[in-house]
């Protein structure tokens, strides 16, 4: 019954999602609050009602419900509660169901956050946000139905797939999907400033904290997806070029871009094309994302089942969202020119515009090399696979410049530079920069890509020290504290300005890792028998025995290796080969010790069947930590970004367009408001719906 | 909308890129939807060899495969990146262990889309006891339709490809290539695989 419910209650969201579409234009067109206000209620209610389906999804898992065909394929009665509750995303219906939630959420929030303060877009990003729900719950409705039943009902489930079962796991697809409809927030924004014919910067502003948060909620999804496929998968690293990574990793870029390039627009009225484009691109990203997991047109690691018939509604769906954002910026784009040329190339603006170049070639990189099977299969060549040299070779050096840029972007000034700017600006960090190639080489780093990486990276930590310095003793001077004193008051002036710094330090401590963990890795694949050993960097390791082991839903081989540094023992690593016996799937569970900030990775991919011999892998990987330290420092730059005070007006107090009417509302007592709701609405959208005048 | 129209109105050289770009991704996304990712055409088995000329990894000289006609030669595909590569080398070296006595075994890697050094570097730490053909430019690797690595082709006496093997040569796959493609190739009683 429980389940029953559920459905019917998404059924009827699909409803008001239709009519969350339709009301707010008609409210719009006829000028009619009422209707725009029963948009509103529409999409509270969709959050209330979805909900419900997800938290009879939620009584399903915890009763054993297995004629629930979605629960009967993802969980089982051995299974551990958390990954009972995990299993609503461990696959196909229930991430949608999942996505389609977090849609709705974000919708719910977006509306009554900014009700008040951008009221003249609130019918049309309603209507925006409605469209993509509908879309989501048709597919789930139609074509994947978490709440299917099955009869006979199967005495148990078929079981989680293993691999999924690692709490990494459990929370990866949740902030990926939190990212990408985070972005359809700002999305949302963008079209309701083309409809509603609204292109300032006000949409720029609503939209900052939602794409600030959508980034980070991509990032860590996109770290923790790495963090899994590094242990649990076995990899040894965390990024592999997979079709699937690269799509939550295209809308990142583009994101990141985006946060970029908006500064540009609101210091100097600039790019405002180009962020509508990036805005309406990152979104779309986020959506063909959606499309190549779920339609199966690539093959990945990530194993999603393949139905052409959900690959054409989504496809569908895609092609609509596509043609109706894109189009509807070429046909208002002539409505927006940039009054103010760039000045000079050596200005901010300037690092700017590099900063987004960098940005969008690498995602045509990542985009080429993800599509190329695609293309050359649907050009009838064939078939082949785009491996990581590709991407390594043209992205190394994209990232190079886009590094360098981090170092003299946040310190040049707006509109033009001078020489004696520059030469601030460059100097010391250029000669440490120097410094520390010579010492690099001194120290035997030969490899050219650790060489320039690292280089680069001396001299953007000098860049940001220097500023870091420059800052805090000019406060600790005015206002007589200390130098640390000073640098807390420099960050009170300018929050946003040194959060972000933070977020820059974050890369560097990031890419360090990658660095090291990448080419400084050692890598041994042999077959090993017990009383064996070999050799791994400064490292020793020793194949101790091979024995049987059990757990509760698992059986399988375990080995016992001994880790000496020179001739002390440093500790035993028991690596494992599992075979998971309800789902029939094997796994191989990694042994890991930590050293300094590095590790010593273990796995044995196969076992003989007598168990006299086992293949293993063994990896030291230096400082492979820093990556997901440095992914901890972006975060608490982005989260102190987010948190700082809003120093932004109501926008919606621009006297020209209808905001005087609001205003004036604004300042009434809530009581009078709700009483004057209708009215203001009328006023208001006699102003923002100029075609027709009153008599 | 009767507003002052600024001269640029009207549709631009970006627009028409952009919708274009658009439609050719819906097109190429539609017609994709209808292949198989997995499905890999079984094209070149039964048919002759294509020819193969590069500079062999360690020496200054061609490697060719005409210079092997007559004799049974193993074409293993690898790359120094391929982890899947490093799974099966141990067993490529047991296979040209097995079969160094006999004059009438080749086994040959092609090293694909790999740099010089790291290859050799990858060749010192997993063992190396065969000969090994650079593939420069790719084009051997699109003669032969790898789309992969590792991929093995089994070329017979008369330098037709007897037999594919896509993914890395362990477990089952290792004695089903020793003892029902390479023993029976080599003893004369080989049937159609």
């Amino acid at each position: 019954m429980i389940i029953e419910l559920g459905h019917f209650a998404v059924i009827t969201a699909l409803v008001l999602a239709v009519l969350g579409i339709v009301s707010p234009i008609v409210g719009l067109k006829r000028r009619d609050a009422v209707w725009v206000g029963v948009g509103r209620q529409a999409v509270t209610l969709n959050f209330v009602l979805i909900s419900v389906g997800m938290l009879a999804m939620f009584y399903s898992y915890l009763t054993h419900d297995y004629s629930v065909k979605y629960v009967y394929a993802t969980s089982n009665t051995k299974l551990p509660i958390f990954y009972k509750i995990a299993g609503l995303w461990g696959g196909h219906e229930g991430s949608l169901l999942l996505w389609a939630w977090v849609l709705a959420l974000f919708c719910m929030m977006a509306v009554h956050i900014h009700w008040k303060t951008q009221p003249a877009v609130m019918p049309y990003l309603i209507s925006m946000q409605s469209t993509v729900l509908t879309g989501f719950l048709l597919l789930i409705l139609f074509l994947s139905n978490p709440f299917e039943r099955i009869f006979p009902v199967p005495a148990d489930g078929r079981d989680l797939n293993p691999l999924l079962q690692d709490p990494a796991m459990v929370l990866h697809p949740p902030f990926l999907y939190l990212g990408y409809v985070g972005l359809s927030i700002p999305f949302s924004f963008a079209m309701a400033a083309l409809f509603s014919g609204r292109l300032g910067e006000e949409w720029i502003k609503a939209t900052q904290r939602w794409t600030l948060a959508a980034w980070l909620f991509l990032t860590i999804g996109i770290l923790m997806g790495g963090y899994w496929a590094y242990y649990e998968l076995g990899w040894g690293g965390y990024w592999g070029w997979d079709p699937v990574e690269n799509a939550a990793f295209m809308p990142w870029l583009v994101a990141t871009a985006f946060l970029h390039s908006v500064m540009v627009q609101e210091a100097r009225k600039m790019f405002k094309v180009w962020n509508l484009f990036l805005i309406i691109l990152a979104f779309s990203l986020s959506l063909i994302g959606t499309f190549l997991v779920r339609s199966g047109i690539l093959s990945s690691v990530h194993s999603f089942a393949a139905d052409p018939g959900r690959g054409v509604f989504i496809l569908a769906f895609l092609s609509f969202m596509l043609l109706l954002s894109f189009g509807t910026l070429m046909l208002r784009s002539g409505k927006l020119k940039s009054q103010i040329e760039m000045d000079s190339v050596i200005s901010r603006e300037a690092i700017f515009l590099f900063n987004n170049l960098f940005f969008l070639v690498a995602l045509i990189t990542v985009f080429t090399g993800t599509l190329y099977p695609l293309l050359t299969e649907a050009l009838q060549f064939k078939k082949v696979s785009v491996g990581p040299p590709y991407y390594n070779t043209v992205f190394m050096p994209v990232a190079l410049g886009l590094v360098f840029l981090m170092g003299i972007g946040p310190y040049i000034p707006w509109r033009k530079a001078s020489a004696q700017n520059l030469k601030e600006l460059l100097l010391m960090p250029g000669l440490i920069a120097l410094g520390g190639l010579v010492l690099f080489a001194l120290a035997g780093i030969r490899n050219s890509y650790a060489l320039a990486g690292l280089t680069v990276v001396c001299f953007v930590a000098a860049a940001i020290f220097r500023d870091f310095a420059k800052i805090s003793s000019f406060w600790a001077k005015r206002e007589q504290v200390s130098t640390l004193q000073g640098f807390l008051t420099a960050y009170k002036k300018n929050p946003r300005r040194l959060s972000g710094i933070l977020t820059h330090i974050g890369v560097l401590v990031m890419i360090i890792g990658i660095i090291f963990s990448t080419i400084y890795q050692t890598e041994k694949v042999l077959i090993m028998k017990p009383g064996e050993e070999t050799g791994l960097g400064a490292y020793r390791i020793k194949l101790i025995r091979l024995y049987g082991a059990e757990g509760i839903n698992w059986g399988g081989q375990e080995a016992l290796f001994n880790v000496y540094k020179g001739e002390t023992l440093i500790t035993q690593l028991r690596p494992q080969k599992r075979f998971y016996t309800v789902s029939q799937t094997p796994t191989t569970e990694t042994a890991i010790h930590q050293i300094y900030m590095g590790h010593v990775f273990l796995t044995i991919p196969e076992v003989s069947p007598d168990g006299t011999w086992a293949r293993v892998r063994a990896l030291h990987n230096p400082l492979v930590l820093w990556v997901w330290y440095g992914g901890g420092i972006m975060g608490i730059g982005v989260i102190l970004n987010m948190l700082r005070k809003s120093r932004i007006k109501v926008s919606a107090a621009r006297p020209e367009a209808a905001g005087a009417e609001v205003a004036v509302s604004l300042s009434r007592p809530a009581r009078e408001e709700v009483l004057h709701r209708s009215n203001r609405w009328q006023t208001l959208l006699n102003a923002v719906w100029p075609g027709r005048k009153e008599v | 909308m009767a507003e002052t129209k600024s001269p640029s109105v009207g549709i631009r050289g970006w627009q028409i890129a952009l919708l274009v770009g658009i439609l050719g991704l819906i097109i190429l996304f539609y017609k994709g939807l209808w292949g198989n990712p997995n499905f890999i055409p079984p094209v070149l088995v039964g048919t002759q060899a294509p020819e193969i000329t590069g500079p062999d990894l360690y020496q200054p000289k061609e490697v060719s495969l005409s210079q092997f006609r007559g004799k049974v030669v193993v074409l293993n595909f690898w790359a120094s990146w391929c982890l899947e590569c490093k799974l099966e080398h141990q067993n490529l070296l047991a296979i040209q262990k097995r079969f160094a006595q006999n004059p009438n075994f080749v086994l040959l890697g092609v090293n694909y889309q790999d740099k010089e050094d790291l290859a050799r570097q990858y060749l010192q730490e997993h063992g190396n006891s065969f000969e090994h053909v650079r593939d420069v430019k790719g084009r051997i690797s699109i003669d032969y339709g790898v789309y992969g690595v590792p991929e093995t082709f089994v070329i017979d006496q008369n330098g037709v490809i007897r037999h594919k093997q896509i993914g890395p040569i362990v477990g089952e796959t290792y004695t089903f290539l020793v003892e029902r493609m390479i023993e029976p190739l080599l003893n004369g009683t080989a049937t159609t695989s």
